[in-house]
């Protein structure tokens, strides 16, 4: 066995060379009549070889954390290494408009030498049933998705310290439509309609704060742990006391909750300091309700 | 597989125009396009723009959660997506693992592994380590230019592929090859070591190492590979230059000896300090008096504006060509300023 997914990690000065060629010869492989051409197999091979180091693969240590490349059997890295070639191989000869059947071919001949290739037409489309296709689609099934029109919702709501740029989005929302996110908002903030003036300054402004917010894992994470946070139920004198560490299920690390909650504690919605337990007023619970639920 | 996978709800044809501004609201600035016929070590930094560190790692288990019909996969990786659906670079690379990992995992444990049998880097083509040595210092100052950006620490990260940069160049043989993997090694190491130390003295003089080039030769003189094995040990030494003045690095057993001439004329008498940015970088040199970036001179600056002044030891040899490459990829820079 040449080299595994951890000695790329791990000893990357030993199996850099033995990487390479076995990247050129994938690379020969699929770029058919191309595969002469010392350019388009630096292409296959440099492709793959950034991908590797752009996910923290290749020297990295112990200094990144552990993927699901890592994890892969010795023989799943090889295949999925392969594959890659392959992909940008094809990608190379469509770009050079080599004809379809000669593409097909390709592909025949790659699935009759191949145990167990599950590429389907590939003339078609090389990505088939892939989930999240295009990022309009990404898109669609994002605004349809109750926990992410959740966070959406809390972005545009944490725009309430800037009320001009928070009028300048709702008038957005307005326009476009989205009547019962508009409605959600306005009830819960109470927001009233007033002439705005340089609208589009103020909704430049807005955007760039709901750029930065909806990509912020802390956002999520708070959003995710408000749901959790108010499905317990109180204990004593109406409060509820929670432990960390029962928060910390369901893939979310003890790490992860701790930075929910200050996300929360910084937004106001609970009061913790870094303690391994989380208390709890009824009325810290039904705001907490609140922040989570999008609304009838 | 089905077309539509359960985590992902029911994309609701209502909320087009939601998806829509969210698209515009999230589109990630385009870039240009990259000229075709551009070998790959003239594009391995062009990523820099579209290459986003903290979405991009996160792709292979996205991938996987995906492929396990994780029912959380959504609410866990929401940031992420809404990444995915303004990001066009992030997107297609998301599909580019996503089938790859979907390929390797339909192979399961039965393909037989490839006959490659064991091999050096000296038989690697010098472009691919050039290419490799760009992409980890472009890596380097990805992460480095994120951390910044999010208030975060990651700069062990960034200088340990700036050395592991540093490693695989050693093995470049070619002189011009060597320069062009560690073209922006300097710049980003300063970037790695903070704001201080990238201040620049008004007072300071600064060297870089000059490269042996392709055919061995050092302006005029040629130093072959071959030879240098053979020469005595002191007879092998790095060139440095500032502007007009020359110095070099020799070697004396372990001891590495700086020798300088032509120093400013108001610097005689006095003692001064030597910084190597890169030097902590790199284990092997044990630096006189532990810090690299500031090595006092052990005595002055004479009459004539010579000096010399060991700075560190190491169990490197200069004679050795790869501990010579790595020796001079250390010395790419290093400041001279008076003593307080």
């Amino acid at each position: 066995m040449p080299f595994t997914a951890r000695d790329l990690r791990y000893h990357l000065e030993e199996n850099y060379a033995s990487l390479c060629i076995y990247l050129q010869q994938r690379a020969q492989r699929y770029l058919g009549q191309l595969a002469y051409d010392a350019f388009e197999v630096d292409q296959v091979v440099g492709h793959v070889i950034e991908q590797l180091t752009r996910l923290g693969l290749l020297g990295a240590g112990d200094k990144t954390p552990l993927t699901e490349l890592d994890r892969l059997s010795p023989a799943q890295f090889y295949a999925f290494l392969n594959r890659s070639a392959r992909n940008k191989a094809i990608d190379r000869l469509r770009k050079h408009r080599v004809p379809t059947n000669t593409l097909a071919e390709l592909e025949r001949q790659g699935e009759a030498e191949d145990e167990n290739n599950p590429l389907d037409t590939v003339v078609e489309s090389l990505w088939g049933n892939i989930p999240f296709p295009t990022p309009e689609e990404t898109a669609l099934a994002v605004a349809s998705h109750e926990h992410l029109r959740n966070l959406l919702k809390r972005c545009i709501e944490s725009l309430r310290a800037a009320p001009r740029q928070l009028q300048a989005v709702l008038r957005e929302l307005e326009e476009m439509g989205a009547q019962d996110l508009l409605h959600v908002i306005e009830q819960e903030l109470g927001v009233t309609e007033e002439p705005l003036e340089h609208a589009s300054q103020h909704k430049d402004h807005a955007h760039k704060k709901l750029r930065h917010c909806l990509q912020q894992s802390s956002t999520n994470l708070a959003v995710m742990l408000a749901l959790r946070l108010s499905e317990y139920e109180p204990i004593s004198n109406g409060e509820a006391i929670i432990e960390i560490q029962v928060l910390a299920r369901n893939n979310l690390s003890e790490k992860e909750v701790r930075m929910g909650l200050k996300h929360l504690d910084t937004e106001g919605l609970l009061s913790w300091h870094g303690e391994d337990t989380v208390r709890l007023s009824p009325a810290q619970r039904k705001r907490l309700a609140r922040y989570y639920e999008e609304g009838e | 597989m089905d077309k539509q996978h359960f985590f992902e709800g029911t994309p609701d044809p209502r909320n087009a125009s939601l998806a829509q501004w969210l698209q515009e609201l999230l589109a990630q600035p385009p870039q240009p396009p990259r000229p075709e016929r551009t070998s790959i070590v003239e594009t391995s930094g062009a990523l820099k723009e579209e290459y986003h560190p903290r979405f991009y790692t996160q792709l292979p288990d996205f991938a996987a959660a995906l492929l396990a019909n994780d029912p959380d996969v959504m609410v866990r990786y929401a940031p992420l997506l809404y990444h995915l659906l303004g990001c066009r670079a992030c997107h297609s690379a998301y599909l580019e693992i996503y089938d790859a990992l979907w390929a390797a995992r339909a192979s399961g444990d039965t393909s037989p592994f490839p006959d490659i049998g064991q091999h050096k880097l000296a038989a690697t083509p010098s472009r691919m380590l050039v290419y490799l040595c760009q992409l980890l210092i472009s890596q380097a100052r990805a992460v480095l230019v994120q951390s910044r950006h999010e208030h975060t620490d990651n700069d062990e990260l960034a200088r340990s592929l700036l050395r592991q940069a540093m490693q695989m160049s050693a093995h470049i043989m070619q002189g011009t090859q060597r320069q062009r993997a560690l073209r922006d090694l300097v710049e980003v190491a300063v970037l790695a070591q903070g704001a201080s130390a990238g201040q620049q003295d008004a007072q300071a003089q600064s060297y870089s190492a000059q490269v042996v080039d392709a055919a061995g030769s050092r302006r005029g003189k040629v130093l072959r590979r071959a030879d240098m094995l053979e020469r005595p040990a002191e007879d092998v030494f790095l060139e440095l230059q500032s502007g007009a003045l020359k110095g070099r690095i020799v070697q004396r057993g372990e001891m590495l000896e700086l020798q300088l001439d032509g120093l400013n004329a108001s610097w005689r008498g006095h003692h001064v300090l030597v910084r190597v940015p890169l030097g902590s970088l790199l284990e092997p040199v044990r630096w006189l008096g532990g810090n690299p970036w500031a090595i006092r001179s052990q005595s002055p600056v004479d009459e004539h504006g010579s000096l010399k002044t060991p700075i560190g030891y190491t169990d490197l040899h200069l004679s050795d060509p790869e501990d010579y490459n790595l020796l001079e990829a250390m010395f790419k820079k290093l400041d001279l300023r008076p003593a307080e």
